[in-house]
């Protein structure tokens, strides 16, 4: 079971000091990363019957929803509201609310002092600050760039300064490559400002969660189901008649085959979106869960062999995780990108006007096919 | 328990092969594209990783079973 790794309470002073000894053992790490793998497979394996003595940190809690963030002075807790039965109740953290005899703690959940479960929670939590976060920095990236374009600096003159030259690096990627790639030329500057924030905060989002102290937002499913659920409500909006004509009456094919053909089209409506989401969502999360494993085999070394062997093998294993966090940098931005462009391929495809010479292809092949007319 | 662990161990190879070769094909495909019109290079680019990222997209929900099944989630 991974969710029992040992991995000490210093976890996060691990990953700062990881980042000092990136610098110091990042070639060694490329080297010796080709065989701890197979040590690390049966160490895991090992482990099993020894975890009941120590004191395992959950590796699902560190990727989990909490009441608190955490901070390099420590956990700071955010404030907690509910909605139970019409009454609203805001308490500063949950220690107050727990304080304060209203609400009490039964089995893991908090429900009011009277038995009545909580109708809706609308707590803030670590992800959803980390959302915000996203949202801020791209949203403060943009408006700096934006108040340097009026001034002319990167219009009449070429962008000055690194954060500049990312921005504009970025941007006309995702404009040029991305969304005039997939959506009809025409129809294409409507939906760049979504699609173009929608990749800042990802971005932004997913590169958070590399630092140290934060959580990642997108390993949260709610998060991903969210800007999923945008996605799919903008390209239902957007749909043109062909769009609908080819879920509900699929042109060029025979009555029998329409009956089988539109459940699955409707059934693809949901699927796609459905995909976006857990794509990322599981990308993000797998991410977290390896680097935490990874570092936890220090301390199951440590629990098998002694203390000698733990720090000595800990070079291969920080070595390593140096090498998974370049590669999960690459993997935030690019899951990011996916996700941008998955967007803007589904809105591109609901867009498309009727395509003549394409369609005139099928119905010539559903024609000869078909008994009746043959 | 056991019989969860197993099949999420079971299930998780089995992704890697289908993923594998899935992956495997679109590279072949996309490389050979490249190689016949190298001036093409940046059209395959983009459908390769649209379709990588489909492959993905299957290949995650399926691992995302295995680790549900391996936390004994669904009892």
């Amino acid at each position: 079971m991974f969710q029992h790794v040992f991995v000490s309470q210093s976890l996060s002073q691990i990953k700062v000091a990881l980042f000092t000894l990136l610098l110091l053992c990042g070639l060694p790490g490329v080297v010796l990363s080709a065989f701890p793998t197979s040590v690390s497979t049966v160490s895991v394996a090992d482990s099993e019957d020894a975890q009941e003595s120590s004191s395992p940190i959950d590796v699902m809690g560190k990727v989990a929803d909490h009441d608190y963030i955490e901070s390099p002075f420590g956990k700071v807790y955010l404030p907690r509201f509910f909605w139970v039965d019409g009454q609203f109740y805001a308490f500063a953290n949950t220690k107050k609310a727990l304080a304060s005899n209203e609400f009490v703690e039964k089995e893991g959940a908090i429900i009011r002092a009277d038995g009545t479960p909580i109708t809706l929670d609308v707590s803030i939590t670590s992800h959803l600050v980390y959302v915000w976060l996203g949202l801020i920095f791209a949203l403060i990236f943009s408006l700096w760039a934006a108040s340097r374009y009026r001034r002319g600096i990167g219009r009449t003159s070429a962008p000055k300064g690194v954060l500049h030259n990312i921005y504009e690096i970025l941007y006309l990627f995702i404009r040029d490559e991305v969304i005039k790639g997939y959506i009809p030329k025409e129809k294409a500057s409507r939906y760049t400002p979504l699609l173009f924030s929608m990749f800042m905060t990802l971005a932004f989002m997913n590169l958070f969660g590399l630092l140290p102290w934060a959580a990642t937002a997108t390993a949260d499913l709610t998060v991903t189901a969210t800007l999923a659920l945008v996605t799919f409500v903008v390209t239902q909006f957007s749909g043109t008649k062909t769009y609908w004509g080819h879920i509900f009456n699929f042109p060029g094919v025979p009555l029998p085959v329409k009956f089988i053909l539109t459940p699955v089209e409707i059934l693809g409506l949901f699927t796609k979106p459905l995909a976006l989401c857990f794509r990322l969502f599981a990308n993000m999360l797998a991410g977290k869960i390896m680097i935490i494993s990874i570092l936890g085999l220090i301390f199951i070394f440590t629990e098998l062999f002694g203390v000698a062997v733990g720090v000595g093998s800990s070079v291969i294993w920080v070595s390593l995780t140096a090498v998974l966090y370049a590669l999960k940098v690459f993997v935030a931005l690019l899951q990011a990108y996916i996700f941008t462009l998955l967007s803007a391929v589904f809105i591109g495809g609901a867009l498309e006007e009727h395509h003549h010479e394409e369609h005139d292809d099928v119905h010539d092949d559903v024609t000869v096919m078909d008994p009746i007319k043959a | 328990m056991e019989l969860g662990l197993l099949a999420a161990g079971i299930g998780a190879g089995i992704i890697a092969i289908g993923a594998g070769i899935g992956i495997g094909m679109i590279g072949k495909g996309a490389v050979e594209s490249i190689a016949r019109q190298p001036e093409a290079s940046g059209d395959i680019r983009g459908a390769m990783i649209l379709t990588a990222a489909f492959i993905e997209g299957v290949a995650l929900i399926g691992a995302i079973t295995c680790i549900l099944l391996a936390l004994g989630v669904g009892g």
